[in-house]
Parts: C-alpha cells; sequence; structure tokens
C-alpha cells in the first residue's frame, strides 16, 4: 500500500555503477599503457598531474567549480535518501454528486475502508485486516491485508471476499470495483485476537 | 508526484535496493559536505587545510605506473561491478501469488484487474504449523522464498523413517490447497535430538 522506489534505485544505481566501471577500467589500461595505443594518452611512466597543482586549485573558477560540484553532489545524495522513505499512496475524497445536483456530497475512503475491514473481519479463519481504497467513487479500487489464522480455509475466505464483501462494497458505492489487491498474511493467533494452546488431559479408566 | 497517486500498487514486487541506494546517497552526501568544507575553508582562509598538503604532493609526484594507480583503477571497477550487478539482478519475489477461490467471477471483476499474494513469511508461517501437526515433529522452522520453502525439523524419533517426506508431502498439499500458482518446491530436512 506503500509505493516503493525500486525503480529509482535500480535506474541510478546501473547508471553510476556503469560510470563508475567506466572510469576504472580507464584508469587500469592507462596505468598499463594500452590506452596509449588507442587514444594517443601519455605514456604509463609519464606524471598524473602535469601541471602544478597548487596554481591550478589556486584559481578562483577552480574553487568554484569545486564548490557547486560539492553542493550538487550533496543534495544528490540526499534526496535520494530521502526518497528511501516510504511515503503514503494518498487518495483523494470520493465525491457522489453530480453538475446538476444542487450539494456536494463527499465521503472519505477511509471512512468505507474501514467497514470493509469490519466485513472481512466476521469471515471464519480472519484474525485481523487492513483496507484501504483507491480510485474514485465510480471506480473504486481496493487493496487489503487479511491476515488469517494458520487452521483457516484459505480458498473459503477469499471467496468470502469476493464474491460477499466487494459486491456489498460495490452495492454500497452503486459502482463495481473495478481492481482488487488481496495480501493474505498467516499469523498464531486465532479469530478473537487470543493465541491458540493446545489441551492436555489424562483419561481415567 | 508518482503515476500511481491514487491508485492502489502491486502487491507483489521485487527487491527495491534500498540499502544500496542509502549506502552510495551517504557517500554522496559524505563528499559533497566534505568537498563544501575544503572549498568555504579555502575561501575563509585564503589557503587549503594543511591536512591537503600531503595528498598534494603524493599526487604531484604520482605516475600512470604507480601501484596506487593500479589499486585505485581496481577499486573502482570492483565498486562499478558491484553496483552494475546490484541494478540488473533481479531478485526474487517478495510475495507468493495466489489463485483466486472458485466462483470468484461473482464479483464481476475480469482477472486482470484482480491480485491475490500471500507473504512469504506467511508461507512459511504456514509451512511451520503444518510440520507441528504432524506426529513425531518436536520442533519446526521453516524458510520460504517465491521457489522454494525448506523444512527444518527437529525430532526425538530415535528411526526418523520417511518423517522429511511426510512433513514435505503435508505442505505441498497444503500450499496447493491454499491456491499458491506455482506451488514452491518443498524439502525437508530432519535432526534427531537424542
Amino acid at each position: 500500500m506503500k509505493r516503493s522506489v525500486g525503480t529509482l534505485n535500480r535506474t541510478w544505481l546501473g547508471i553510476l555503477g556503469f560510470l563508475v566501471l567506466m572510469t576504472g577500467s580507464i584508469v587500469i589500461l592507462q596505468a598499463g599503457g594500452m590506452l596509449q595505443g588507442i587514444m594517443n594518452t601519455p605514456p604509463a611512466g609519464a606524471r598524473v598531474a602535469t601541471a602544478d597543482l597548487h596554481a591550478v586549485f589556486a584559481q578562483s573558477w577552480v574553487q568554484a567549480a569545486l564548490l557547486t560540484i560539492g553542493v550538487i553532489v550533496g543534495v544528490l545524495g540526499l534526496l535520494w535518501m530521502i526518497a528511501q522513505i516510504p511515503r503514503p499512496n494518498k487518495v483523494a475524497a470520493y465525491r457522489f454528486h453530480t453538475e446538476e445536483s444542487g450539494g456536494r456530497t463527499l465521503c472519505d475512503p477511509a471512512v468505507l475502508a474501514r467497514a470493509v475491514e469490519e466485513h472481512i473481519n466476521t469471515i471464519p479463519g480472519v484474525v485481523s485486516s487492513a483496507a484501504k481504497l483507491y480510485g474514485t467513487a465510480r471506480s473504486p479500487e481496493v487493496s487489503l491485508k487479511a491476515t488469517l489464522n494458520d487452521r483457516a480455509d484459505i480458498q473459503a475466505v477469499l471467496l468470502g471476499i469476493q464474491s460477499t464483501v466487494l459486491p456489498t462494497l460495490g452495492a454500497a458505492l452503486e459502482a463495481p470495483v473495478t481492481s482488487s489487491r488481496i495480501q493474505i498474511d498467516i499469523s498464531g493467533k486465532d479469530q478473537f485476537g487470543g493465541t491458540l494452546h493446545p489441551s492436555t488431559g489424562t483419561v481415567l479408566q | 508526484m508518482s503515476l500511481n497517486e491514487g491508485h492502489s500498487t502491486p502487491l507483489r514486487h521485487r527487491p527495491t535496493r534500498t540499502i544500496p541506494a542509502l549506502v552510495v546517497g551517504l557517500l554522496m552526501l559524505a563528499s559533497g559536505v566534505t568537498l563544501v568544507w575544503l572549498t568555504i575553508w579555502r575561501l575563509a582562509n585564503g589557503h587549503w587545510p594543511p591536512g591537503l598538503r600531503g595528498m598534494r604532493n603524493w599526487l604531484a609526484a604520482l605516475d600512470w605506473a604507480d601501484p596506487g594507480i593500479w589499486m585505485i583503477g581496481a577499486g573502482l571497477v570492483m565498486a562499478g561491478v558491484v553496483l552494475v550487478l546490484c541494478a540488473a539482478i533481479p531478485g526474487g519475489f517478495g510475495a507468493l501469488r495466489v489463485a483466486g477461490a472458485d466462483g470468484s467471477g461473482a464479483d464481476g471483476m475480469p482477472d486482470a484487474a484482480r491480485e491475490i499474494v500471500m507473504t512469504r513469511r506467511g508461507v512459511a508461517h504456514l509451512a511451520k504449523a503444518q510440520c507441528l501437526d504432524l506426529d513425531g515433529v518436536g520442533s519446526a522452522s521453516t524458510t520460504a522464498t517465491a521457489k522454494h520453502v525448506q523444512l527444518h525439523i527437529r525430532t526425538p524419533l530415535h528411526d526418523q523413517g520417511d518423517l522429511g517426506a511426510q512433513a514435505a508431502q503435508r505442505v505441498r498439499s497444503c500450499l496447493e490447497s491454499a491456491g499458491l500458482q506455482p506451488v514452491p518446491r518443498v524439502s525437508a530436512t530432519v535432526t534427531s535430538t537424542r
């Protein structure tokens, strides 16, 4: 129910990895003298720094460039780290009014989600549930997380959700649910919040 | 803003590479802060920090065939390969697909609009519960990936017989009846506590 940054991470890791790999390869080729025959670079025995470093770094434009590069790299790193924080996928209130109607009728999807959770929790085997509604009032989408007892009939619970809960939601909204996503988790707890304990006893003859 | 803003997002996805991204982001931030601090020091004092003098002398005397250059190149190549592999290796799904119940078409929804998954933790818990129901099993621990469920069973039995095969079969049947598609491979190791 949270948006992920997988694509962003893969893209930038790939780009940076490629750049670092290419830089390393060029450094090795140059150190081995192999680049000289291809690109007419200095020989392997030549100095890396051909100019006076003290004079180069004393120039004001070099300092300005270093400051700019530092700010850009630092800000990009910070933004990338901030992007890792999961952000909730916000959804606007459902609007039930029409253009012709005189008033406005809004409904917070969280209210409907709470009703959906209550309904799911009545299905045998369900320990707890969390629901979130997306989309619009005319095209609702549902994302559910249902935690079931480890003895629950999973297919029966799914049938209950798909044949009873979702149609009921659709009937309440007067619009069919257009998309449903259900995540099942399993727990050792029973439906009423306790924990199952096997009973023991002695048979008296 | 995301393309999925206001819409439900898929529940079954691959690893997001958060840890390598955080490490690289932290390195970038540290490099940027260091560079800015050094430049501000230079602007404020009129000279670079004395600590950089050794590095400048080392750089000035360095030639391309120096072992230090080889080490820098090799380090960069290794770091680049690691980053590229982090981006390229897809990784396993965090959840397993579950088939909808028979008669689930009652909601009037096309199959493409319906996604049902079970978490790997849920599969592992289900498998463990099935193992613990089997006579002869003292304790059990389970691990689950998208393709494989591994059972580790400890038994007080002296003769383990086909306990492992029984447990694997029982778990496989349970996962089939739960509707997992495809059903992951199940294997078991049995250890005697005697």
